[in-house]
């Protein structure tokens, strides 16, 4: 069949490989009844074939409205089934929600079988790592016994240390961990096993100077060698514990086809008691500077609480365990409560990495949360991942740590100690060991922000709210609005001497990336100040590495990322404004700020320090953090300009003008909106009409600030035109380029209410035409605009811009709605008349004055529409979905960002519509776009349930705004089935790649790759000369050259209408469209496209019987002894050059794949 | 399944140009240039006995596949040979039953973007229909003599026509109104003659400008009047009075509940079955 192959191009190819969330859409659109839907030109034909449809295929994939008999509703219920409600409403906040964690749980939790699998392995395993022969005593720095096979997985440096080793079997081999809790979760299982070192091994102060840390290293280096030898274990590699570079681990994974089961971690541990703990207080040293730096400064005793740490770490391995499994042992709700907090942290990315929010950190907490019975024992998971959050939300452990600690023992440090010396305080039942030792503020940070927003989602009761807090992922470069990488990672050595932290590097053994995060984004944060929300840091990812090689370096971890919430509101400023000149602080500002900083007078006479960037337009305005960033890295920490990626307006070269570089477009549409202000102001006090203005509302995308490319004033040169002079007007000139594109914006215009209008539709249009011509007198007379009316319409010239203003009549849509009975009751009836009058003079104005508010609440509005539009026609798919449906659905990335903030930065905003588009549910679900609010949740409900239940009436792609509540106005007319379907497809497809370029750290390349369309499957091609394209400056691809186009370059008033609305690629695409739309599809960018794809259409190729109503374009011809009728395509290919003379370039038809 | 090239041999020769039965084949071509053309297909306009049809029978051609360029002139011009031609429509579809056949404003009836369009073209004697049927053609659209203009010169014309005189389309709506002023007057007029005035049958009509106007004959007034009486009913209604109304609600919330439980089910299975709890 061919059509089913032809029809595969809005399949995504196997290779490509979208989202699953494609997944289902890809099914969907697999059925060839569906897609046959919309190729079907005519109403009658469309139901029957939905009918058809929906008798083949038992409609799986999309969602019916529930049918229960009355039998079944009413029947008296079981107690079970009351029980179950009962526990849904107390424990869970629906039953949608409580199907949706079990499913989840289901998912990620470790069945049974797999369970055995790993307790057969692990017991191999305890019994291998018994078997491993004893080595005997050596010196430490003598390594000449190590095998040749294998390196020491730790950085000895420096290498000279005292003490002794040798290897003996481990005195005990336990398993600890989430494992034998019951909740590790899918899909990377990792089983933790302590191996206790046996005490011989171990001296008297090994807990100084890293000897330890050596003899672990040592002793696991020994073990690897011996476990690699064995047909056991499919891979044995170092890695490090939770990323500290002092701690190596052994990854053990089975052979064969269980290789992907699970990854035993072998952590080696000190023998219980054998390290005093008096001895790792935070405020004790045990890493000696003379040692470590080779020389012994004053302040020798400097404390190395990180060092203390990650030694009381492993010895309280068992102790945590014990005190975790009689916490959560019994109790499945917390368990469930602690799988559902590791999928929340995980899709936050907030897991992995040295000072990330593991999984055992999230227990602890839910131990802490028992302890202090803020959570109990009976609790669903449901209400224990809300505690915690809830906890996590309101809390602040940077100030106020906690401690799971109970006994007030004045030898315990107190927490004021610990907060000293970390950043984030949570004891543990020892009151000695900071769990939160290696967070970094700014990660507990982000975690608290998390927390909030996620709070915030679960409160608003939102349907959807399991989706958007378990199953949506956040990676940094969608939930932050900038990014920042620094590259290479040896430069923060250099950063750590210049911000002298030598004690840290000391504590932290030398992980100068550690030692300088917090110093880092301290110094980033109080520079960014107001325009930041928050700063959040890329963690190094966790390396992994062969027993034989040496293990990696700091600087191997790639990068440090840095992503910025912008706060939009401190964005504006341009000043940093410091203290006055005279007090203390003052040198503190000089200093911090170094040569920025400034002397400055300001309008109160007071004398102030202040630093001023230079910024004019807003887009230049969202990127002074950049500035911020690179100043301070370069003045406090030597880090050049060079290492500083900074990503966060790439993307804006997109939508500027072909002129503009500076700006992104938002100054010289709020010049457009100011004159349309001026204009309205006059219309309201115009004298002289016969009914006063009663209100003036704007119709069009630069009144609601998402017009890709805002217009500028023009100026015609009047040589370039033929003139009309007795009308006023500029007609464009065969002999010349076409004149420029001036799109005139629509103003609706409505006058107040009278009795005298007629009450017929013809008569109405007739006075309307009378008001438009009596507008553009009285404009003329009293004001001196150029004007010219027509029987719809009046345009007029103010200050370069072109307004169209329309005269509305309230009443009208209502007249054309008017329909009497036989029996003489008048009803109101829909008619296509009426419903556009009604979408052009009342929701449309509606609408663009609600999104005029949003921007004004997210200044970050206008350039993410704009950007989404010219990516969806880049695509060539501008013409199957109208500006209005675009634009909302941007509004709903802002007015309902959830799980995410609302974008500030072009980009983020860009990546989450690319998001939205390739993942929502479009077949199932209505695009709900709660403008200013209106919609109350009950409301929400019954569009829910109205959306299912009339879903075979609604279009393909349903949006809904408070002012339309059923029929999804702005999607009516468009996109279709495959359309839709293609739109999915790229964003799915354009998504990973756009990502994959920002958060390369040496540069995104060529940031326009997604957004040059594929010629690929097209049948005909048809060039357009760029002489005739009055848009040709406007490509993607800027053009090497273009036309002139008859404009002046500096504005200026004009006393002949400039030529409005000539647009010949748009005129004759009208015409094709007409002409031949029954058998092709034609796809343009409006924006400057050279090219029209032509996509001919498969089931209006097959042969079809004579029927005068549809011959269009198709001749007859007899097959197989009978008169059917086919496309005549050649003739076709030929009127494609003729309709378009003088604009067609060339005509390529680029397959042969149509068969008559 | 023949392929396009092939489809050229059986159509060598003139006379076997494949046409549905009744009609002939006319082929089309916009210039000498093209190479391949269309085809008009035409036949004798008929309709079937005791209907009307503003078309003079015998008199005229109906035509089938007009191409997007060719005019009403045009057409007229191409078929000048077979005879004198009173008449051309154009239009977008066979139109059986008759519309309105008055001349439309330029004004506001814009004309439409053109497609392929079928044309009644009245012949002033029925030989010319019978001739026009055994027309052999090519027709020619566009000739050295009579260019048609068509791609970026037609647009460019077709602005210059969207700039109108504001002055003629003020005479027309003022004609159009005083026209429409002077049928209301009439009407009205001749309503207040019969106002109170009995009919036949001694039925009097009642009407809105009366002494005492009635409600309006709308939907929305008598639905606004159904559910006034509905909101009366209610008031009167007690709530949770009785036993039983006690035990229906509480029936009603299980049934709600379940019936909400039974949703939740699809959408969960239709979850699963987009393996949407996967969470990475």
């Amino acid at each position: 069949n061919p059509s089913i192959g032809k029809l595969r191009w809005v399949l995504p190819g196997s290779a490509m490989g979208p989202a699953p969330a494609g997944e289902q859409l890809r099914g969907a659109a697999g059925e060839p009844e569906v897609i046959e839907l919309a190729l079907d030109s005519t109403g009658k034909k469309k139901t029957s074939s939905r009918k058809r449809a929906k008798a083949e295929c038992p409609a799986e994939r999309l969602l019916q409205p529930v049918k229960l008999s009355r039998a079944e509703l009413y029947k008296e219920p079981t107690n079970e089934e009351l029980n179950r409600l009962r526990e849904t409403e107390i424990l869970f906040h629906s039953s949608l929600l409580r199907l949706q964690v079990e499913e989840l749980l289901k998912e990620v939790r470790l069945s049974e079988k797999k369970k055995d699998r790993i307790d057969a392995f692990l017991r191999e395993v305890h019994q291998r790592i018994q078997s491993v022969p004893s080595i005997p005593e050596t010196e430490l720095t003598d390594q000449s016994w190590l095998p040749a096979g294998v390196r020491v997985p730790l950085h000895q440096v420096p290498y000279a240390v005292k003490g002794s080793f040798c290897f003996l079997p481990p005195s005990q081999v336990t398993v600890v961990g989430s494992y034998l809790l019951g909740t590790c979760i899918q899909p990377d299982i990792n089983v933790d096993v302590a191996l206790t070192i046996p005490r011989e091994i171990l001296q008297d102060k090994d807990g100084l100077n890293q000897r330890y840390f050596r003899k672990r290293a040592l002793y696991l280096a020994h073990l690897a060698h011996h476990l690699a030898q064995d047909p056991l274990f499919g891979s044995v590699r170092f890695s490090y514990t939770n990323g500290c570079y002092l701690k190596p681990l052994l990854l053990l994974r089975p052979h064969g086809k269980d290789e992907r089961l699970v990854t035993v971690c072998v952590h080696p541990c000190p023998p219980l008691d054998f390290f005093r703990p008096c001895r790792l207080l935070p405020t004790k040293n045990n890493v000696r500077s003379a040692w470590y730096r080779g020389q012994s400064p004053p302040e020798d005793k400097l404390p190395t609480p990180h060092y203390n740490t990650w030694i009381l770490q492993d010895t309280a391995l068992e102790s945590h365990m014990q005190l975790l499994s009689t916490v959560l042992g019994s109790a499945q709700g917390l368990k469930d409560g602690v799988a559902l907090l590791k999928v929340w942290l995980r899709q936050r990315e907030l897991d992995k990495g040295l000072g990330g929010f593991n999984g055992f950190l999230i227990s602890m907490m839910v131990t802490f949360l028992v302890s202090t019975r803020k959570i109990h024992t009976t609790m669903s998971g449901y209400q224990v991942l809300r505690s915690v959050l809830q906890f996590l939300a309101t809390t602040d452990l940077t100030v106020n740590g906690i401690s799971l600690c109970p006994s007030s023992d004045p030898s315990l440090p107190s927490l004021a100690d610990f907060h000293q010396v970390f950043p984030v305080v949570f004891l543990d039942s020892s009151g000695r060991l900071n769990l939160c030792a290696d967070v970094t503020a700014s990660t507990y940070h982000q975690v608290q922000h998390e927390a909030q927003l996620s709070m915030a989602l679960l409160d608003s009761k939102a349907d959807d709210a399991f989706q958007l807090l378990l199953m949506t992922p956040k990676p940094m470069v969608r939930a932050f609005d900038h990014i920042v990488h620094l590259r290479p990672l040896s430069r923060l050595q250099a950063a750590c001497h210049r911000l002298k932290l030598w004690p840290e590097l000391q504590d932290n053994g030398g992980d100068y990336v550690s030692a300088a995060l917090g110093p880092l984004t301290t110094l980033l944060e109080q520079g960014l100040g107001s325009r930041v929300h928050l700063l959040a840091h890329s963690r190094p990812p966790v390396p992994e590495w062969d027993i034989n090689q040496d293990p990696p370096k700091h600087k191997d971890s790639g990068t440090l990322t840095l992503g910025l919430l912008l706060r939009p509101e401190g964005l504006t400023s341009v000043l940093e404004l410091g203290p006055e000149a005279d007090q203390p602080e003052a040198a503190d500002f000089r200093q911090f700020w170094g040569s920025r900083s400034e002397l400055r007078r300001f309008q109160d006479g007071a004398i102030r320090e202040a630093v001023v960037w230079e910024a004019g337009s807003m887009s230049e305005k969202r990127l002074i953090p950049h500035q911020v960033v690179s100043h301070l890295l370069a003045l406090h920490t030597d880090i050049p300009d060079t290492c500083v990626h900074y990503v966060g307006g790439f993307l804006d070269a997109l939508i500027q003008g072909p002129k503009e570089s500076s700006s992104t477009g938002e100054e010289a549409l709020a010049v457009a909106v100011r004159c349309y202000d001026d204009l309205s102001r006059l219309l309201w006090g115009l004298e002289g009409l016969p009914l006063t203005v009663s209100a003036v509302q704007g119709a069009h995308p630069v009144l609601r600030y998402t017009e890709v490319f805002p217009p500028a004033p023009v100026r015609p040169a009047y040589s370039f035109y033929r003139h009309l002079q007795e009308r006023a007007s500029l007609l464009p000139r065969l002999d010349k380029p076409c004149p420029a594109y001036v799109e005139p914006m629509t103003i609706v215009c409505h006058l107040e209410g009278s009795g005298q209008w007629p009450q017929d539709a013809e008569a109405v249009r007739r006075v309307r035409a009378a008001f438009q011509l009596r507008l553009a007198e009285v404009l003329t007379t009293q004001h001196k605009l150029l004007c010219r009316a027509t029987a719809t319409h009046t345009d007029v010239l103010k200050d370069g811009f072109v307004f169209r203003i329309r005269v509305a009549y309230q009443r009208e849509p209502q007249i054309l709605k008017e329909v009497r009975s036989p029996e003489g009751m008048i009803s109101l009836r829909d008619t296509p008349a009426s419903l556009r009058l009604e979408k052009d003079t009342r929701l449309l104005p509606l609408l663009t004055s609600a999104l005029h508010g949003l921007q004004q609440q997210h200044p970050a509005f206008s350039s993410v529409a704009r950007l989404a539009k010219r990516w969806v026609r880049a695509q060539l798919l501008g013409e199957g979905f109208t500006d209005e449906s675009l634009d909302l659905v941007v509004a709903a990335l802002f007015l309902h960002p959830e799980p995410f903030t609302p974008p500030s930065s072009p980009q983020a905003g860009f990546l989450r519509f690319l998001y939205l588009v390739s993942t929502f549910d479009w077949k199932n679900n209505p695009l709900i776009v709660n403008l200013n609010n209106e919609l109350t949740a009950e409301e929400l409900v019954e569009i829910r349930s109205g959306f299912l239940a009339a879903r075979t009436q609604l279009p393909v792609m349903v949006i809904i705004t408070p002012q339309d509540c059923k029929s999804s106005v702005w999607t009516q007319d468009g996109p279709s089935a495959q359309i839709l379907q293609q739109l999915v497809v790229l964003a799915a497809e354009a998504l990973p790649i756009l990502e994959k370029q920002l958060m390369d750290p040496r540069g995104p390349g060529d940031i326009r790759t997604v957004f040059r369309p594929s010629f690929d499957m097209y049948d005909v091609l048809i060039r357009l000369t760029p002489r005739h394209i009055p848009r040709h400056r406007q490509a993607v691809d800027l053009p090497a050259a273009s036309f002139c186009r008859g404009l002046l370059s500096e504005p200026g008033p004009s006393s002949l209408m400039p030529v409005l609305g000539y647009d010949p690629p748009q005129l004759y695409l009208a015409q094709l469209r007409e002409a031949f739309g029954d058998l092709a599809l034609f796809f343009y960018d409006q924006h400057g496209g050279e090219v029209i794809g032509v996509l001919w259409k498969p089931t209006s190729f097959q042969p079809q019987p004579f029927k005068a109503s549809n011959i269009k374009g198709r001749m007859v011809v007899s097959q197989g002894g009978e008169l059917v009728m086919v496309p005549n395509v050649e003739a076709i290919l030929e009127e494609f050059t003729v309709l378009g003379e003088g604009l067609v370039q060339a005509v390529e038809a680029r397959s042969e794949r149509w068969t008559v | 399944m023949v392929a396009r090239r092939r489809k050229r041999g059986p159509r060598g020769s003139r006379e076997s140009l494949p046409s549905p039965p009744g009609y002939s084949a006319i082929p089309v071509k916009f210039s000498e240039k093209q190479l391949a053309s269309h085809y008009l297909y035409v036949r004798e306009h008929r309709v079937r006995e005791g209907t009307q049809s503003v078309w003079p029978q015998k008199h005229t051609l109906f035509v089938l596949n007009v191409p997007p360029y060719c005019t009403e002139e045009c057409l007229s011009r191409l078929l000048a040979p077979c005879g004198n031609i009173k008449s051309v429509e154009l239009q977008k579809k066979p139109d059986l039953a008759e519309g309105s056949r008055e001349p439309k404003s330029k004004f506001f009836h814009p004309k439409p973007v053109p497609g392929f369009q079928v044309a009644y073209v009245v012949f002033q004697k029925p030989s010319g229909v019978s001739a026009a049927l055994t027309l052999k053609g090519p027709l020619l659209v566009s000739t050295d003599s009579h260019p048609m203009k068509s791609g970026v010169h037609k647009w460019i014309s077709d602005y210059e026509e969207s700039v109108f005189d504001p002055e003629a389309l003020r005479v027309e709506v003022d004609t159009f109104m005083e026209a429409y002023d002077q049928k209301i007057a009439e009407e009205e007029t001749k309503a207040k003659e019969e106002e109170g005035v009995p009919d036949e049958e001694g039925w009097v009509k009642v009407t809105r400008r009366g002494r005492r106007p009635v409600l309006p004959r709308t939907e929305a007034a008598s639905l606004r009047v159904l559910e006034r009486e509905k909101r009366k009913r209610a008031r009167k209604e007690l709530l949770n009075f009785y036993a039983w109304q006690h035990r229906e609600t509480k029936m009603e919330h299980l049934a709600q509940l379940r019936k909400k439980f039974e949703e939740d089910k699809q959408r969960i299975e239709l979850m699963r079955a987009q393996r949407k709890f996967r969470p990475y």
